[in-house]
């Protein structure tokens, strides 16, 4: 009576080998990033060290450190992120708390899935023709990370207006309903709630600033600089920069460095990552829903 | 709840602040060094030398091709543009246009290489010959038609490496081997740095390239060139300075206006002995005869 009827049984088979496939799918995903991470490690590892780390480049930048690109980087996202972050989380609260859904506000939200597929490149050149020559910057860190704050400003908006609309609405009705207006709510009941993935979105900019090249390479990265940034008005060296130069421009390079180079940049994106999930961990913790 | 806005902020606020700790007070003269790829490994190696001879100087090294150095010149944006050809006219127009006047100072010699695998037997190639490889419609496509056997190479077929575009160094061998108007045949590889044509052409049996001197690794070959019947010409610092081989070109550095100041002080140490011998150490030939340790 129980006994599987051959429909059963097909479509057990069948559920058997979906199983298969999309797992094998999900392993494959994995594996470039594991090998990529062994490949860094295994050939990397053995460059790293103090004087690498925090030594100038010398010897046509075949030999000695790179501190001057590390410290780069470094500089480029903090300014890229004190720039956008305020930004984008203003347009958020705005997009998500206050407009209205009509087709103005449908509008902006178009123009921002826009920016966010802008390939890099031109992103670059408007940083040149903007920041660079027309705001008279020069190619400086400013103009660097004014130009990575644009390019990821959407990544900001959309994490953040994402992260405000979790917040359950019954949160935002009890707060007006105690006679709280709209800033008192936004600011004591909707942020706090939000900051998390507000947070996530820092996150990925983090990751995505530090590794672009192109965007720095025409507005405030240099082949070679060894001075440490002192403004914001500077030029810098910048380890995304850096890693091009050293795999693709300089002849007779050793075949570790490059690897040492990307090992650290992937390093930094960690370690800033890593501050940024454990801030969110802490706060999640207090969360209340 | 106020608290948690606060601990975020001041996370910012700190890491400026460390980041801000890492210099010093010093008054420092930057000097903006922009443009050709060819020149870049040069322009850094004098840049990371003046550090002995000036500490007060920093120069700030860019690489992208002689068209970007060119560019940030006439936008006035460095102090010397590299570039491993001459500006146009239309560049110079537009720098005056802007109120930069360029001086163009010949600071050294490029001779661009035809880069072989070690295996290929060939010796010698003539510029007519360059010209059938890499020419839009020539008709040596395989290494027997110029009569080689090149050992490894499946089919014989000339895998022809060239450059991006928009390289000075492309310009320059179209320029010579092709003539103004002629274009590179389609199909070749498009190497993005002269490093990766070498890299390229050691890796690959039948592989013919493009690259400078400079640029020579003990696994790829040379090819000594004929020009319009001559003897063969081998490519060296020397047969570069004093003109005989036919693929050589001055490398410059373009200042807006004479140059004074730190700039010019830059200037003669790169056309002194000490740095002369730095760009023949990167394989370039010096401008004049020079006796290096």
């Amino acid at each position: 009576m129980f006994a599987s009827s051959e429909l059963n049984q097909r479509n057990r088979n069948r559920e058997r080998v979906f199983r298969v496939l999309f797992g094998t799918m999900t392993a494959l995903l994995v594996l470039p990033v594991i090998i990529i991470l062994v490949t860094l490690v295994v050939k990397g590892g053995p460059v790293i060290s103090v004087e690498f780390l925090f030594g100038n480049p010398t010897n046509g930048m075949t030999a000695g450190g790179i501190f001057p690109a590390l410290l780069g980087t470094v500089w480029l996202v903090l300014v890229a992120l004190l720039a956008s972050v305020p930004l984008g989380v203003a347009a958020a609260i705005y997009l998500s708390e206050y407009a209205a859904d009509n087709w103005f506000t449908r509008a902006i939200n178009l123009a921002i899935i826009n920016l966010a597929g802008v390939p890099s490149i031109v992103h670059a050149l408007f940083g040149l023709g903007a920041f660079v020559v027309f705001f008279g910057l020069g190619t400086s860190i400013l103009a660097a990370s004014l130009t990575l704050a644009i390019m990821t400003l959407p990544v900001v908006i959309v994490a953040t207006r994402e992260a405000l609309q979790a917040v359950p609405q019954s949160f935002r009705e009890a707060c007006w309903n105690m006679g709280a207006t709209r800033w008192q709510t936004i600011h004591r009941v909707v942020l706090p709630n939000a900051i998390t993935g507000v947070l996530t979105g820092v996150i990925l900019e983090v990751s995505r600033t530090a590794g672009e090249t192109a965007p720095i390479m025409f507005t405030g990265a240099a082949f070679f600089l060894p001075f440490l940034p002192q403004s914001v008005f500077d030029q810098t060296m910048a380890l995304s920069l850096h890693l091009f130069v050293v795999s693709t421009q300089v002849p007779g390079m050793p075949e570790q460095l490059p690897f040492g180079v990307a090992l650290v940049l992937i390093g930094i994106v960690l370690i800033m990552n890593s501050l940024s999930i454990a801030l969110r961990m802490y706060l999640r913790g207090k969360k209340k829903w | 709840m106020r608290k948690q806005l606060q601990i975020s902020i001041l996370m910012f606020a700190a890491g400026l602040v460390l980041t801000a700790c890492g210099g010093g007070d010093q008054q420092r003269t930057i000097i903006q060094n922009k443009g050709s790829d060819t020149l870049v490994n040069v322009a850094q190696a004098w840049a990371e030398a003046y550090q002995r001879v000036d500490a007060d100087v920093v120069v700030a090294v860019t690489g992208g091709g002689s068209g970007t150095g060119i560019a940030a010149l006439i936008n006035g944006t460095v102090d010397i543009a590299n570039a491993s050809r001459e500006m146009k006219a239309k560049e110079i127009d537009q720098a005056r246009a802007a109120g930069h006047d360029p001086v163009e100072h010949v600071v050294g010699y490029d001779a661009l290489a035809v880069f072989l695998h070690a295996d290929n037997p060939a010796v010698s190639l003539s510029i007519e010959q360059l010209a059938g490889i890499y020419g839009d419609g020539g008709e040596i496509t395989r290494w027997t038609d110029i009569g080689l056997e090149v050992p490894g190479c499946k089919n014989q077929e000339i895998i022809v490496v060239s450059r991006q575009n928009n390289s000075g160094t492309y310009a320059y061998f179209r320029e010579i081997v092709l003539g103004k108007t002629r274009d590179f045949r389609l199909g070749t590889r498009d190497m993005h740095g002269s490093k990766d044509v070498a890299d390229l052409v050691e890796k690959t049996p039948c592989a013919i390239g493009y690259s400078g001197l400079a640029y020579t690794t003990d696994h790829t070959k040379l090819a000594c060139i004929v020009n319009q019947g001559s003897a063969c010409i081998e490519p060296s610092v020397a047969t570069a300075s004093d003109g005989s081989y036919p693929i050589a070109r001055p490398l410059l550095m373009y200042t807006s206006g004479v140059p004074t100041g730190k700039v010019k002080q830059y200037l003669d140490w790169i056309m002194s002995d000490a740095g002369q011998c730095i760009i023949q150490d990167k394989g370039y030939a010096p401008v004049r005869g020079v006796t290096c340790s």
